[in-house]
């Protein structure tokens, strides 16, 4: 079981996914991600130039998912480890993002922690493995 | 100027099984190692193929990269072009040339060699190699013991300063029975017989050795170090020291230990550690091994400085943190 994201439409989000792929806004110069077809900030910008964000940033808030509360493609991850933490990150490029956080420190996950992108195995279904990011302590 | 290693990068995961927990689990470990490396969950050789690689392509642009050789006896799927995941993650050109080695513990030498030679069919200055690997073999087979997971990245340039090609020399012949898997299989068997995987091992070994001693018209006094295939560390130990070469110049070159079996790419982070504390000048020698059987030696020269790689070994092999057995099986999804 799984998320029934279609194939191709992952296929889409692939630069984003896999290499966070984002724009910068050619009227009001912030950085949009993931891409939109108009700038989220000024609401008026559909001229973008294309930028690849660091992956850096820092915690902006956090959650641990205990293993009955994952979702069905995150049942394997959560049988392995019990329970998983997610974070809302800061990027340095200003964007807000979800993701996984592997490697947790041992003493806890603390707002305002640093943190880098890392590419993972986010599922598998269909036999087809989804690649993505996820965030490390740096 | 000749073709170069002008940076490299490389990967150790994160967790980290001793010797101990096979003792206390098993009653015994069947490998000569401290601890080795354990992939996460949702690693894969990929995975590590990605964060090997970005740290090479760390002062490199990723446009001038024309060839890009993958090697892996473990890729995660049997049947998909592979190369195509690693250009999208590292933001390769879509028209790079791409070469995938699989099959044996050779595969990362294979893609080595062919990437210098596919330099010449691009016009671009780069050529990217990276070498991932984390052998499996059923955790009842006394096989599994040994084996770990590391990746390692290099990027080759046609005239570049750094550690510079010098010459390969490689041996091949049939040894059937040593470390194999049928198709559809997931792990590896081996018929298990000592002096018979002993002899496999000397005869192609030495004989790569030697010859690559030959073609340079060297003695091993004039290298700074060998880095061997590090499959058997007592087996290179004696083979290294049979041949002339000191417990001083395997040294710096061994991983083995507190990684395991990273199958191909075992030697080739050997080189990376190896890398780290040598000099210009110096020169250092990798032999590489595959069952059934093949090897290949490799020469090389560091004739510059190479850039510091972001994540050096030393610091990935203090980063860790250690699991026990259960949670071993888990990942590995016996359990």
């Amino acid at each position: 079981m799984g998320a029934h994201i279609s194939i191709p439409m992952y296929r889409r989000t692939v630069p984003q996914r896999y290499r966070l792929a984002g724009q910068r806004c050619t009227a009001c110069g912030r950085v949009n991600f993931p891409p939109k077809a108009v700038c989220r900030y000024c609401r008026t910008g559909t001229g973008f130039d294309s930028v690849r964000l660091s992956g850096r940033g820092t915690v902006y808030s956090y959650t641990v998912i205990a293993g009955g509360g994952a979702p069905p493609e995150f049942s394997e991850e959560a049988r392995c480890k019990g329970s998983y933490p997610v974070v809302l990150v800061e990027l340095e490029e200003g964007p807000r993002i979800i993701a996984q956080l592997v490697d947790p420190p041992e003493e806890g996950i603390t707002v305002g922690m640093k943190v880098e992108a890392v590419f993972r195995r986010i599922y598998e279904e269909e036999g087809v493995i989804r690649y993505g990011f996820k965030f490390r302590p740096v | 100027m000749a073709k170069s290693v002008v940076s490299y990068g490389s990967y150790i995961p994160f967790l980290r099984i001793r010797r101990e927990e096979y003792i206390s689990a098993l009653g015994s470990c069947g490998a000569d190692i401290k601890e080795k490396a354990v992939m996460d969950i949702d690693e894969d050789t990929v995975t590590m193929a990605v964060e090997a690689a970005s740290d090479a392509l760390a002062g490199v642009d990723p446009a001038r990269v024309g060839v890009l050789a993958l090697a892996s006896a473990n890729f995660p799927y049997g049947e998909k072009f592979i190369a195509g995941t690693l250009v999208e993650a590292l933001g390769l050109s879509g028209s790079v040339l791409t070469s995938h080695h699989g099959g044996s513990a050779l595969a990362g030498s294979e893609a080595f060699l062919a990437a210098l030679g596919l330099l010449d069919q691009t016009d671009r200055e780069y050529a990217l190699v990276i070498v991932s690997d984390a052998p499996q073999a059923s955790p009842s087979s006394g096989l599994d013991h040994g084996f770990g997971a590391a990746a390692c990245a290099f990027v080759l340039a046609r005239d570049g300063s750094g550690l510079e090609f010098e010459g390969a020399c490689s041996r091949a012949g049939e040894f059937m029975g040593l470390r194999y898997r049928t198709a559809g299989e997931t792990g590896v068997r081996d018929i298990g017989v000592g002096a018979y995987s002993s002899m496999a091992y000397n005869e192609t070994v030495s004989a790569s050795l030697s010859g690559i001693l030959e073609k340079m018209g060297r003695i091993p006094g004039h290298y700074r170090c060998l880095v061997m295939p590090q499959a058997d560390v007592r087996a290179d130990t004696a083979l290294a020291k049979k041949m002339g070469f000191g417990e001083d110049q395997t040294r710096d070159g061994l991983v083995y230990n507190l990684v395991g079996d990273a199958g191909c790419c075992t030697p080739f982070l050997g080189l990376c550690r190896a890398l780290e504390s040598a000099g210009t000048g110096e020169k250092i020698l990798v032999c590489t091994y595959g069952a059934g059987s093949g090897s290949h030696s490799m020469s090389f020269c560091l004739n510059g400085p190479l850039p510091a790689s972001p994540r050096p070994v030393g610091s990935l092999l203090e980063k860790k943190r250690q699991i026990g057995y259960i949670h071993y099986l888990k990942l590995k999804r016996i359990i």
